[in-house]
């Protein structure tokens, strides 16, 4: 996994995180022949299908059997990486993303609408679809149940906070390949477990159909107080208190580098490093 | 142990607009999946299905099976989940 990540950056961040790279959004999909566009699928369509086909399968797993549940769901996991892989991103660089990407749309959010069965209101859509695929998002209603809005790049900054705040996890979401082969990225999603089908998938089951982010948080002891503020942010169970050392205690190896321990600290104790910085962290995604 | 949760789909006939038992389960074990998409219009409250997508994490807290309204919802327990 670790080459994937490696492979993304070198291949298709031209000198900067691939998913920075404004060449991975839409528009070298668009070069592809109509009929390899549908192939792949632009937004969701291909993807909704394996999925529920996926999911339909392991329901049919005989249900004393589960060594046959485990390998349905690791069939599924592979069908997953191969098409989405996603990738968990800080505030910061996904203001930087819908600077770069646009049109940018709110939407409702399709894995909570499946695992919770919520229709989210007006005010508190909660996934950000990206690209020209959204215009053809509109043909099939059933993917914007609920309703799509056209949003500006400063109106997008205002909604990732807003979600940051509340607690939600930043991910990149890619649909299918761009013609170069580099994932074609279709959304901004604000996440948390155990709704969000892709942190439930990783947590649970280890399917890395979600991969960790490009940063590590680290805590400075001088400045940690103590107050406990960040261990409540992390849906990957990474940060505890250390009673002895009355300070927040990050296991690196377990931190997706969502950055949601950072935004909440009062005493900025908490810092984003970039994960190959560290030769041990390197091949964790 | 695997528990086996058998969904009666002729009782659970509009899984999404009930969603009880995909609110109330502590566990998250299901899902609602539409079972087609069509173009120009949203799906019927009849095309959808109910799934216990992750029944391996189900706790037998038996929530699911009070709190539906039409008893759809058996959760078997197999105990080794054996053959
Ligand atoms: S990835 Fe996150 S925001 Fe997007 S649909 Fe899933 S839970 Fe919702
Ligand atoms: S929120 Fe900051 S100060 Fe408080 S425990 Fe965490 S790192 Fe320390
Ligand atoms: S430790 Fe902080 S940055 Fe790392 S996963 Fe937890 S909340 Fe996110
Ligand atoms: S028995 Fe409890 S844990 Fe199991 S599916 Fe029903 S509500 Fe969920
Ligand atoms: S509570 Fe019963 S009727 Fe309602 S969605 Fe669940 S299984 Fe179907």
């Amino acid at each position: 996994m670790g080459d994937i990540m490696l492979e993304l950056d070198e291949r298709y961040g031209e000198g900067s995180f691939w998913y920075l790279n404004p060449k991975n959004y839409c528009r070298p999909m668009y070069k592809k022949p109509k009929e390899e566009r549908e192939e792949y699928g632009i937004g969701m369509a291909g993807l909704e299908e394996t999925a529920i086909e996926g999911m339909k399968s392991i329901i049919d797993t005989k249900d004393e059997d589960p060594e046959g549940f485990k390998s349905e769901m690791e069939g599924l996991s592979a069908t997953m990486i191969e098409m989405a892989p996603g990738q968990v991103i800080p505030l910061e660089d996904a203001k930087k993303v819908v600077d770069i990407a646009q049109p940018l749309v709110k939407i409702d959010c399709i894995c909570r609408r499946m695992t919770r069965a919520t229709l989210e209101e007006e005010d508190c859509r909660s996934c950000l679809g990206i690209g020209l695929g959204m215009f053809r998002w509109e043909m099939v209603p059933e993917r914007y149940k609920g309703g799509a809005e056209f949003i500006s790049p400063e109106e997008a900054k205002k909604f990732l906070e807003f979600w940051n705040k509340k607690g939600m996890v930043h991910t990149i979401m890619t649909f299918g390949k761009t013609i170069e082969g580099a994932p074609y990225i279709g959304g901004v999603c604000n996440c948390d477990y155990p709704d969000c089908i892709d942190i439930r998938f990783r947590n649970d089951y280890g399917i890395k159909s979600l991969m960790k982010g490009e940063y590590v948080a680290k805590v400075d002891y001088d400045k940690c107080s103590g107050c406990g503020t960040c261990v409540k942010r992390c849906q990957f169970g990474a940060i505890k208190k250390e009673v002895t050392t009355n300070k927040a205690n990050i296991d690196m190896f377990s931190c997706f580098g969502c950055g949601l321990c950072k935004e909440t600290c009062p005493e900025s104790a908490i810092e984003l490093v970039e994960r190959n910085s560290f030769p041990a962290l390197r091949d964790e995604w | 142990m695997m528990p086996e949760i058998v969904i009666d789909k002729e009782k659970c006939t509009t899984p999404f607009e009930c969603k009880k038992c995909l609110q109330i389960c502590p566990q998250a074990v299901f899902m609602v999946l539409p079972t087609g998409m069509h173009t120009f219009r949203e799906n019927e409250p009849e095309e959808y299905k109910l799934l216990a997508v992750f029944r391996d994490k189900c706790v037998f807290c038996n929530d699911c099976v009070e709190v539906c309204p039409v008893g759809a919802i058996q959760v078997k327990i197999i105990l080794g989940g054996g053959e």
